[in-house]
């Protein structure tokens, strides 16, 4: 006589739990084949172009509506436009990747580009570069971007990365304090140190600093070093050349960040996030900040109406051998078309759509970027504050911009930032700053499974720099 | 013998589901973390088997493995003794009835009901370096509005330290310990509730004895309520030790994702090596050797604390 009464044996194990088994499997087949898209066929009326963005501070409203125009406008080709946007777009790739079921397009950050190009996960866009634009028949695609914009992740004879926004890094300032305190934006570094002493003696803070992210002030540093050595120093750096850090234009570059940042930065500045430090930008508790030409959209919800957003270059180095009128500058917002999309040459056809003269304009009013199209952009169509960037870029010979964080992605977060971090904050000199720098890319450079690709140096004379 | 296999199947039927799903969730999952360790892949190409070679990595290449753990012990050390003490303080204070007991029960334990990344993003505006920052707020209050605050340390045989303001609590260099506070603001509740509830079941009249005997009320806490709940303080210290060992959250958030070589603990260097860095051997050796210390500690507190139980 059992202890408890038992249950129907043969009903739960023989009738009801098979049953329960096979419907919770079917469940999950069921659910598995909506993850995977079906294999296109030639048959198939519709052809559907996935579109995945990393939906930032930018957003993705402008993507959205031109998505429905190139959908409407291709109806008839049976083409339509799938745009989705996410801040966690990255987690969402990477599985697909493996899978090898990715979007046809995506806009992401945070991948490792260099390693999916040597793997040859990622589409080369040159057969759209070279066909004509859209809106400029004229011209090839190609030659409408502005110089160095396409370079981000140029492999050998391909480029495998279209950026739909041009980024620049330089000072920005309020117009309306300068004028009421009778300042006058820097043209020269000792121009730019003696007014930083001046703002501190009316009783303001020269600098925020976005502190918590020390990487902001990689791109001052690699700024200066251009001032400083010219683009042969930033040849030295972009090669990965042994001691390309311990140069005397690079010390020198690194002494003129640690006096900034010792001298004056705001108190507090190295506990500030990227939002704290610009909210105290534009709140006037601090005169200048050094930053992306993103910020004046970053900050539009808290910027008060009256704030007169302003940008100069980083000053010129005096005794320096660079061009000052160069700007670290480079593509952003970068679209790739991953190799075993579906429809890859009918996603480059919608990023030559996208990326084209007639609504370079709207991207500018809509959400206020750039163009990295050359002069695709009235300056009627931005704000005074990227009218600014553009006075920078009219009398700019070109751009530069790094390629050794991309490469080297464990020696910016290990070597780099806390490096970057403890220079600032005075507790090592710029030769020891150099030493361990260089150190890192020396470890680096050991691993074999290390993906260089061929380097292309800057030419110093056609940049109005010496040879 | 048919009404056997019957009930035999019905246990495994029902025990099934859940073997299914450890096997599948955990067990499976675990064994390929110790594979990934042994080999160099970076989550997109074909895995390259290395052996030792990430366990050797984590000790030769640079230090940042060893800080990580060093910041994990000053968790320890620092956060679980200060979370322990505290919460075996103030339960032992509820346990005797103090005045508003229920009330400071229940406000130890609010903390929990919060999730630990709102808890976080309190604490970055609590030691905010701008206008925001209660702490640095108050300690300019306490400086008289000047921009440093001179801390007379005499009685400690230093002489005056000065600081200035607003002190960077949050800046990477001293957020291991910055996030001490916040760490034992946020746990003693869960441990108070848990030591308190031991307390309460022993029995009154061993205290009323004590009493009698002229026990005063710290030799009735050490000689009565803490052997009495020496189990359940083994559990609660097992779980700090794990919490200590495991922490990421706070980490995560007030180093905005970005934790540096300064605020490393292992779980952060553990996601960044994986997720940032795609180095997924390393970081799944980190991962090995975090499952070793967590299991070896917890085995050393259980083992330390074994002994008879007692009865009452």
């Amino acid at each position: 006589m059992p202890a408890f009464p038992l249950p129907n044996y043969n009903f739960l194990c023989m009738q009801l739990f098979p049953k329960c088994f096979t419907a919770s499997l079917l469940a999950s087949l069921l659910c598995g084949c909506e993850i995977i898209r079906p294999a296109p066929s030639a048959a198939d009326p519709v052809k559907t172009i996935e579109v995945a963005i990393f939906e930032g501070g930018y957003g993705i409203d402008w993507h959205e509506k031109m998505a429905r125009l190139y959908s409407e406008q291709h109806a008839s080709d049976g083409i339509r436009i799938e745009l989705w946007g996410d801040p966690r777009v990255v987690e969402k790739i990477k599985p697909r990747l493996l899978r090898r079921d990715p979007p046809e397009v995506v806009l992401v950050t945070g991948l490792p580009m260099w390693r999916l190009i040597a793997d040859g996960k990622l589409y080369p866009i040159d057969s759209a570069l070279d066909q004509p634009a859209y809106g400029d028949p004229e011209h090839r695609w190609r030659d409408l971007f502005i110089a160095g914009t396409l370079d981000t992740y140029r492999s050998g004879d391909n480029v495998y990365a279209i950026p739909s926004a041009f980024a620049a890094w330089s000072c920005w300032y309020s117009a309306r304090l300068f004028r009421e305190h009778g300042w006058t934006p820097p043209r020269t570094w000792s121009e730019f140190d003696a007014l930083c002493d001046k703002i501190k003696r009316d009783g303001i803070a020269p600098l925020a600093f976005q502190g918590k992210y020390p990487f902001y002030a990689w791109y001052t540093y690699f700024s200066l070093v251009q001032r400083c050595g010219g683009l042969a120093a930033i040849n030295r750096i972009n090669a990965l050349e042994p001691d390309a850090f311990s140069h005397p234009d690079a010390i020198r570059a690194a002494t003129l960040l640690q006096d900034m940042a010792v001298h004056h930065f705001q108190r507090g500045a190295l506990a500030m996030t990227h939002t704290e430090s610009q909210l105290q930008f534009v709140n006037d508790q601090a005169a200048m900040i050094f930053c992306g030409i993103w910020l004046e959209n970053e900050m539009k919800n808290t910027t008060p109406p009256d704030f007169e957003m302003r940008a100069f270059n980083v000053p010129a180095v005096e005794g320096g051998k660079g061009n000052p009128r160069l700007f670290n500058g480079q593509g952003s917002e970068l679209f790739f078309v991953p190799a075993e999309s579906r429809y890859p040459e009918l996603a480059l056809d919608f990023l030559r759509f996208l990326i084209s003269p007639p609504y370079a304009p709207d991207i500018g009013s809509s959400i206020g970027i750039i163009s990295p199209l050359k002069g695709a952009v009235p300056r009627e169509a931005l704000s005074p504050a990227l009218q600014s960037v553009l006075d920078m870029m009219d009398v700019a010979p070109g751009i530069f911009q790094d390629r050794i964080t991309s490469l080297l992605p464990e020696w910016l977060s290990q070597v780099l930032n806390p490096n970057l971090s403890s220079l600032m904050r005075g507790e090592i000199s710029p030769e020891e700053f150099g030493r361990r720098l260089d150190a890192g890319v020396r470890q680096a450079r050991h691993d074999p499974d290390l993906i260089i690709p061929p380097f292309v140096p800057f030419n110093p004379v056609e940049f109005g720099e010496p040879s | 013998m048919k009404r056997n296999r019957e009930r035999s199947l019905f246990i495994v039927s029902f025990l099934a589901p859940a073997f299914i799903l450890f096997t599948a969730f955990v067990a499976v999952p675990c064994v390929r973390a110790l594979l990934y360790s042994l080999e160099k892949w970076d989550g997109f190409s074909e895995p390259k088997w290395v052996g030792y070679e990430n366990f050797v990595l984590l000790f030769n290449e640079s230090d940042i493995f060893l800080i990580a753990l060093r910041h994990n012990l000053i968790l320890i050390v620092a956060g679980a003794t200060c979370i322990t003490a505290l919460s075996l303080f103030f339960a032992a204070l509820l346990h005797r009835r103090v005045h508003g007991a229920g009330l400071f029960r229940v406000t130890f334990f609010f903390p929990n009901v919060i999730s630990s990344v709102a808890i976080s993003l309190l604490w970055v505006l609590l030691y905010s370096t701008t206008d925001f920052g209660v702490i640095n707020g108050f300690l300019k209050w306490l400086a008289g509005g000047a921009s440093q605050l001179r801390l007379p340390l005499q009685w400690l045989g230093r002489g005056d330290v000065t600081v200035d303001l607003p002190y960077p609590f949050v800046d990477s260099k001293h957020l291991i310990y910055a996030v001490i506070p916040m760490m034992v603001w946020a746990a003693t509740g869960f441990y108070l509730v848990l030591f308190l509830a031991a307390m309460e079941n022993i029995p009154e009249t061993f205290y009323e004895a004590a009493v009698l005997d002229g026990a005063s009320g710290v030799a009735q806490f050490f000689y009565i309520t803490l052997p009495l709940i020496r189990e359940v303080l083994t559990v609660g210290l097992v779980f700090l030790l794990i919490g200590c060992l495991k922490f990421f959250d706070p980490i995560w958030i007030m180093e905005n994702q970005f934790p540096s070589k300064d605020s490393h603990v292992l779980a952060t260097l553990l996601y960044q090596k994986v997720f940032s860095e795609y180095n997924v051997g390393y970081g799944s050796a980190v991962a090995v050797l975090l499952f070793v210390l967590v299991f070896l500690s917890t085995l050393i507190t259980l083992r330390l604390s074994r002994r008879e139980a007692l009865e009452y």
